[in-house]
């Protein structure tokens, strides 16, 4: 029983392991650790704003994408919704280097800055809110009619239900809506420093300038490493956000 | 015994319907700790009927009373707090153990936690599923037959005097349902809730319910119970609905109890086989039904088959399968005379002491009625 559980433990494990080997392997040949030492003012500088950039993105499409997701799921938003998610879905689809372009051409034109990182931030923001409003909806809209009419039969209020039923149940779908915005951030991220947002992403593309494979690679390895790190935090917070009664195998993705 | 729930010619007409009565001047009272079956053909207005007692169907006109109370005076939220409602797809909170949805009524009403905790407890035994080994489980670890028993169980947790059952047992194979229906019965032996319990099956509102409500297009044919409905059905559309055998399954409805006769010829089995031939040739009849010491059942003499050496009642006596018990169905009752070759039953009780004996004329007479 116990060499079962173990034997998983390393399964999962070694991957995991021989991932990061490679990483540091590949941070050592090309001499990114004297790059970064040489520079670690600015390599602490850099990784605070890369986790700024994602954490407050992050924090507000949650925030912003739950919300108008269960908004949209409301009888009286009916109509409106249709359109919310269509929008959403075409929102989707553009990529990520297009919607930082776009926040520069755009945000000057109602004269906000297009440069530096609060546009760096609606970007990413923008990016990562369509998936959470997608699933948020799609997964209270999937909890079952049964299971409504009886608790509003049992006389539970709406903000009863909602709280306590539809959204805990809806929570596997939203999760996954969650890791797919997480995934487009992190990914997403580095191309902040393309409009002065800040970020790893200034070594990356300084590395690519300037041809120097070592300073690429001494912004790359954070930057993976950073998104590792969430990911990780993400199926943590799910084991404990998730209840077992409604825990699926596989994740679904927006 | 007051009237608990009373509905005074509900109507419900929904919008854009072409104006079709839903439910059409319904009126029944409903007295306290009864069960009324509600039963008819589909889209007959049963469940629009139901719906409209706690409110999840507003009514058009009429009125409903529960225990004196126009439910229209009354906050919908606590209405329906204090009524408790199964619905036919059982509708379990997935998210939920099943402790935590048979708390869930208790949790809204605040209840303190051990009276909580002592409620699961209790309402788990009720339904016969042991409280350690499913309190911590989800709805998705349980069969159907289960769910449907933690449906039940979830909503009688808060208490309430009335309980609305929408085909309860709808979605269950016909084993479990009868072994679902058996236990509900006894279940409410216990709690004696007012219960409104909407059904399409004629033998499940029969079996279920001391009244049953009639329904045809939204309108009441007939208000009575089963027996009533099954020997005097009012009208061609009931007794169709009843089915032809409803004479058949009226025997379902009484005991054997009620139709045996008490004096069954009984001898001693320490007595001569003399005293049982002077018996026989007393009566006309050509079987004697032997006893021990306790007056219990030890078998049957046949006068054609005593054998020529016997001098005790013992020495003649053939054991027999062909009793019952006075609780047992009427209809059991019947089936077991057939199986014999006695042309009768003896009737015992739980410790098969003999009480009586049921002949197929008995079973004629209590039809009659
Ligand atoms: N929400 C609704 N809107 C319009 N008509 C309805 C609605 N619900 C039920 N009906 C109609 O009312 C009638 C009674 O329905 P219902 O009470 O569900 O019947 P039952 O439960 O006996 O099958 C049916 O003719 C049905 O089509
Ligand atoms: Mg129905």
């Amino acid at each position: 029983m116990t060499l079962r559980v173990l034997l998983r433990l390393v399964k999962r494990l070694v991957p995991v392991f021989l991932t990061i080997l490679f990483i540091v392997w590949l941070y050592t040949y090309y001499g990114a650790w004297d790059y970064t030492i040489k520079n670690i003012p600015e390599f602490f500088k850099l990784v605070y704003e890369h986790f700024v950039l994602v954490i407050i993105s992050m924090f507000c499409a949650a925030l912003v994408g739950v919300s108008l997701g269960t908004m949209m799921t409301r009888k009286s938003m009916e109509k409106v919704s249709s359109a919310i998610m269509a929008v959403v879905n075409v929102w989707q689809s553009v990529p990520s280097l297009g919607v930082i372009a776009m926040a520069y051409g755009f945000l000057p034109l109602i004269g906000l800055s297009g440069i530096g990182m609060v546009p760096a931030l609606i970007a990413l923001f923008l990016q990562a809110v369509a998936p959470i409003v997608r699933n948020t909806y799609a997964g209270i809209d999937s909890v079952s009619k049964d299971v409504i009419e009886a608790a509003t039969g049992m006389g539970m209020t709406r903000k009863q239900i909602l709280f306590q039923i539809e959204l805990p149940n809806a929570m596997p779908v939203i999760a996954g809506g969650v890791r797919t915005a997480t995934a487009i951030i992190v990914g997403t991220a580095p191309l902040a420093f393309l409009i002065g947002g800040g970020g790893l992403g200034f070594w990356i593309f300084t590395g690519i300038a300037l041809v120097d494979t070592g300073i690429m690679v001494a912004g790359a390895v954070p930057v993976a490493l950073i998104a590792m790190l969430f990911d990780y935090c993400l199926s943590v917070s799910e084991k404990f956000l998730v209840s077992r009664g409604v825990r699926t195998n596989e994740v679904k993705m927006a | 015994m007051g009237i608990m729930l009373s509905l005074q010619k509900v109507t419900k007409i929904y919008p854009g319907a072409g104006h079709i009565k839903a439910v059409d001047e319904l009126s029944f009272d409903l007295e306290e700790g009864e069960i009324c079956t509600v039963v008819g053909p589909s889209g007959c207005g049963k469940t629009t009927a139901m719906k409209m007692i706690n409110r999840l169907i507003l009514i058009t006109s009429g009125k409903i009373i529960i225990n004196g109370r126009d439910i229209s005076r009354l906050d919908t939220i606590e209405l329906r707090r204090s009524i408790g409602y199964v619905i036919q797809n059982i509708g379990l909170f997935p998210n939920m153990t099943i402790g935590e949805n048979i708390a869930i009524i208790p949790k809204l009403l605040k209840w303190n936690k051990a009276k909580i905790d002592e409620k699961v407890q209790q309402l788990l035994e009720i339904v016969n599923l042991a409280p350690d080994e499913y309190r911590d489980r989800y709805p998705n670890e349980l069969s159907g037959g289960q769910q449907q028993r933690i449906g039940v169980a979830r909503a009688m947790a808060g208490d309430p005097p009335i309980m609305l059952m929408d085909e309860p047992f709808g979605a269950i194979d016909p084993i479990n349902r009868e072994h679902l229906q058996n236990e509900f019965l006894k279940i409410q032996e216990k709690v004696k809730k007012t219960i409104v319990f909407v059904t399409h099956d004629i033998d499940e509102a029969i079996k279920m319910g001391d009244k049953i409500c009639l329904l045809k297009d939204g309108r009441l044919v007939q208000f009575a119970s089963p027996e009533e409905v099954l020997t005097y059905p009012k009208n061609d559309f009931v007794a169709d609905f009843v089915g032809g055998d409803r004479t058949l399954k009226r025997l379902n409805l009484f005991t054997i109890k009620r139709a045996m006769k008490d004096n069954p010829p009984v001898i001693h089995q320490d007595e001569t086989i003399d005293t049982a031939c002077n018996m026989f040739s007393k009566t006309d009849t050509r079987y004697l039904i032997a006893v021990d010491g306790e007056g219990t059942l030890t078998g049957i003499i046949d006068k054609h088959g005593i054998p020529d050496k016997a001098t005790r009642v013992k020495d003649a006596v053939a054991p027999t399968n062909a009793w019952l018990t006075a609780q047992s169905s009427l209809k059991d009752g019947l089936s077991e005379i057939f199986t014999h070759d006695y042309g009768f039953l003896v009737v015992v009780d739980d410790v098969k002491k003999v009480l009586g004996w049921l002949h197929t004329e008995d079973i004629k007479e209590t039809l009659k009625g």
